[in-house]
């Protein structure tokens, strides 16, 4: 048996070590995800992120295909609901090989860390992917405090 | 000899991680009629000039790299920075010259068109 934690602790490095090694010898390994999941299966809806920007946070959503038409957003407080349904966009008169592109309709709710002011709020639609700007409201908004 | 020289000079490559950002496959719909095969790809966040189309020996590969900035801190990350990456198999059929590519809302569009010689032809039948 091991009388000091030394040894442990060098058998461990020696892991760590083989493990660098391996990763080096397959660098790719585990960067290829399989394909992106498909909405219904493992999410209830679009991958977002969510980032603070001060006096406001803001939203990106990935939305392939989608209109402003096929799409619904509601806001409430620091209550955001998201909602859409995205269309097949089959072409008549052609026979598919593949279907991968999942057509559904989802629904996705948020709880904002702070409140927003819904007035303010503005939503753009470029390349598939959703920006939602939501200005904090007053109360939320960071403040300077100035030292007496 | 030669051969030999070679291996015996053989540097030990070890490359740093190749690429930086992940690979992600892109869902595709293929479609195909008499006069050409249709392949939609979804490419959310890709912009026009960060896709390649490639075609070389039949093979048909898509790459779109969408890069996205955080703007302030993040609460929370569900996507990033990804390669779109995909390689098909185009049957010869396929005029390489006519191909054409269109990106709208994330998806990219190809059109594969079909060569004269490739499109079904119905055949008279002379009276003799």
């Amino acid at each position: 048996m091991w009388t000091r934690w030394s040894d442990i602790d060098r058998m461990f490095n020696a892991m760590d070590l083989l493990q660098n090694r391996m990763n080096r010898m397959f660098p790719d390994y585990g960067k290829f995800k399989s394909f992106p999941a498909a909405w219904d299966a493992l999410q209830s809806g679009p991958s977002t992120n969510l980032y603070d920007v001060g006096d406001h946070l803001e939203m990106k959503i990935e939305l392939p295909c989608m209109t402003k038409d096929d799409l619904n957003i509601k806001l409430q407080g620091n209550y955001l609901e998201i909602s859409g349904l995205r269309k097949s966009d089959t072409p008549k008169g052609y026979s598919a090989h593949r279907v991968e592109r999942v057509t559904t309709s989802f629904t996705r709710s948020f709880t904002l860390p702070s409140e927003v002011d819904t007035n303010k709020v503005q939503a753009q639609l470029a390349n598939g992917l959703l920006t939602l700007t939501l200005p904090k409201s007053e109360a939320a908004k960071p403040k300077q405090i100035e030292i007496n | 000899m030669n051969d030999r020289t070679k291996l015996v000079k053989r540097e030990e490559s070890m490359p740093k991680t190749s690429r930086e950002i992940p690979a992600l496959a892109p869902l595709v719909d293929i479609y195909e009629n008499e006069d050409e095969i249709l392949l939609y790809a979804d490419m959310p966040g890709v912009d026009k000039k960060d896709i390649t189309v490639n075609i070389d020996n039949g093979k048909l590969s898509l790459s779109g790299v969408r890069k996205i900035e955080p703007t302030g801190a993040v609460q929370w990350e569900e996507f990033g920075n990804v390669e779109y990456q995909r390689t098909f198999s185009v049957p010869q059929t396929i005029d390489v010259d006519k191909i054409n590519a269109e990106l709208k809302d994330g998806v990219l569009r190809l059109h594969l068109t079909k060569s004269e010689a490739a499109k079904p032809k119905q055949i008279e039948i002379k009276a003799a």
